[in-house]
């Protein structure tokens, strides 16, 4: 691993070629169990990479990395070059990453547009934390528009809690994404949804990476190999390969851990 | 969208109910002054004071989901810097002012220990340290001990346009009623913010809330150090009243009383913490003249409200006030 100066790193961030995501290294146990294990990969700008592998083999605790919800025992996380390893959740936020969450994490009693307009509240300035809330133009106009772009209009003012399973998906993925991240990472944001809801979601995620980047953790193939740019595989904590997805489908490791489970 | 959502009718709604008890004050005060009264204006008046200390309950309770078993910590903290103050220089100003502060500063510590943990903890935590509080002050013989601080001086308020003395019932009943409604006030206003509204968030789900770009424990902080400032404030009217504090009012019976109030009244609705201590000082009184034992009164009274009203009295009026501005707001 190369160690580089801070204003080299700076530099590199301001002239666009530092990788948007990279992880290096990244490792945490629990107890004697490796649940990430010395993990490296970079993450294209504006593109779409997504992470497969089996129940257990550490998508999540990845993302929990990453997103500053745990601390890693050894590694790096950098965003657009900057180092954030080990900061909490809301200065990776800062940095301009934001996640959705593989079991639904809402403010369940509140409404759909509450919900959201908590979490796009971050785009106003700090000084309209005092004014009241609809004062909050932005953050209500940004609101309207996932609302508009997630097919939630009607259900606006209903409590998130009583939405459908698939809606309440969908909720999770708006509110992510309500703070104009530039990296989103979704964990299984189709998880359990019907067919026809699992495509649509497709969709929505393909046309998010025009201006986002995305790292997904998806389990049904089919939707991978369709939607990803690039895939990592990961089996047992450990990075077992990655690349374009036809090169992974095809690799022989891959289908010995991963598609002879399935 | 429309700009006024579920939240802040809900808030609308408590607005009104405030209105009405002020302009029902505004007629007993009226009534009370041509009478000549005064025992029933300063027992209003007192129920005010401890309305303050119930509204600070509701924030913590009813906002941020925390129940503080102790806020008589900060209320007795303003009940004896005001007696204090007022001993030394008999202005209400400097007697606020420096409560203001010092709550502030004495809440930035205990909030910074007490919101280290949540939930039980959170409520055992807030316990001891008024325990804590009451007891050094009980042993103190600088502030009176077991006795506390006699003789605090009737003051002159001066408001700039009028003047008045502590001692008048009618005076001093308005006057506290301002303070209450402004207190009221600020704290309805800061919750229909989005600060306020993170508050909301952290009861909902406090797991999500660092996800969304904030710190949870400086959201905590504030809003600990908001409610202990008014409770202080609202302390703070005590001596001026009474002209005397003693260590009751740092003891559990005080915290226990507020928060009774405030599920009778109505959990996290503000309002439900005003009307709440009017009905149990008023039910204390009265049923205080009847027997001595008014406690077991309030005891049953307030197992019949946690098992009838789970809502509280306000979680039961403000809906209706809500449908009723809703259907006005159509046309
Ligand atoms: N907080 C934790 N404490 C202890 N063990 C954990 C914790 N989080 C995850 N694990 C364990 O680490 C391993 C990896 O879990 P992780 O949730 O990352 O898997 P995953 O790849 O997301 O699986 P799935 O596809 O089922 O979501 C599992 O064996 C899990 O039991
Ligand atoms: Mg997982």
């Amino acid at each position: 691993m190369t160690e580089r100066t801070t204003t080299e790193r700076a530099m590199a961030a301001h002239s666009g070629t530092a990788p948007i995501l990279e992880v290096r290294h990244l490792s945490v146990s629990f107890g004697g169990l490796r649940a990430v294990d010395d993990v490296s990969f970079t993450v294209a700008r504006n593109r779409i990479t997504t992470v497969i592998g089996p129940n257990g083999a550490g998508k999540s605790t990845l993302f929990n990395l990453i997103s500053g919800a745990l601390r890693p025992r050894a590694g790096h996380v950098l965003i657009e070059g900057t180092d954030h390893t080990g900061e909490p959740p809301y200065r990776v936020q800062a940095a301009g990453l934001a996640r959705s969450f593989q079991i639904t994490n809402l403010f369940f009693d509140l409404s759909v547009a509450e919900n959201l307009r908590q979490a796009a509240q971050i785009l106003e300035p700090r000084s309209m934390m005092w004014r009241p809330i609809g004062a909050s133009r932005a953050a209500h106009a940004r609101v309207d528009e996932l609302l508009e772009r997630f097919g939630l209009t009607a259900k606006a003012q209903y409590p998130a809690g009583k939405l459908s399973h698939g809606e309440q998906r969908r909720l999770e993925v708006a509110v992510a994404l309500a703070c104009r991240p530039k990296v989103l990472l979704l964990d299984e944001p189709t998880q359990g949804m019907s067919h026809g809801d699992t495509q649509d979601t497709a969709a929505l995620i393909t046309s998010l990476a025009a201006d986002v980047t995305v790292l997904l953790i998806e389990h049904d193939i089919g939707l991978v190999m369709s939607l990803s740019d690039h895939v990592i595989v990961m089996h047992q904590g450990q990075k077992l390969a990655e690349g374009a997805p036809t090169d992974v489908r095809n690799n022989p490791a891959v289908q010995a851990a991963y598609f002879g489970h399935a | 969208m429309r700009m006024i959502d579920a939240l802040t009718r809900s808030m609308r709604a408590s607005h009104l109910l405030v209105a009405l008890l002020v302009a029902a004050s505004l007629v007993f005060a009226a009534i009370g002054a041509a009478m000549g009264e005064t025992f029933y204006l300063r027992l209003a008046t007192e129920a005010l004071i401890f309305a303050g200390l119930a509204l600070s309950v509701d924030i913590l309770l009813g906002y941020n989901g925390l129940l503080s078993l102790g806020q008589a910590l900060y209320f007795g903290l303003g009940a004896y810097l005001s007696a204090l103050v007022l001993m030394w220089v008999p202005s209400f100003w400097a007697a606020f002012a420096v409560t203001a502060v010092v709550s502030a500063v004495v809440g930035l510590i205990g909030g910074f220990i007490a919101n280290r943990v949540r939930g039980v903890y959170f409520a055992l935590i807030t316990f001891g340290m008024a325990q804590v509080a009451a007891k050094v002050v009980y042993n103190t013989r600088a502030l009176g001990a077991s006795d506390g601080l006699i003789g605090v001086p009737v003051i002159d308020i001066n408001l700039g346009i009028i003047s008045f003395s502590s001692a008048s019932p009618a005076g001093f009943f308005l006057f506290v009623l301002g303070v209450i409604v402004i207190l009221y006030g600020v704290t309805a206003y800061l919750l229909d913010t989005p600060f306020g509204r993170l508050l909301i968030a952290l009861r909902a789900n406090e797991r999500r809330v660092p996800f969304l770009g904030y710190r949870t424990m400086t959201l905590r902080l504030s809003a600990y150090v908001i409610a202990a400032m008014i409770a202080a404030l609202s302390g703070a009217l005590y001596p001026m009243l009474r002209g005397f504090v003693s260590p009751e009012l740092l003891f559990f019976s005080t915290s226990g009383n507020a928060v009774i109030t405030v599920i009778v009244g109505g959990v996290g609705t503000l309002a439900g913490a005003l009307y709440g201590s009017v009905l149990l000082t008023l039910l204390k009184s009265v049923v205080g003249s009847y027997t001595e034992h008014h406690v077991i009164v309030i005891g049953l009274l307030f197992m019949g409200a946690v098992i009838f009203l789970p809502r509280g009295l306000m979680g039961i009026v403000r809906p209706a006030v809500e449908r009723m501005l809703t259907r006005r707001s159509k046309p």
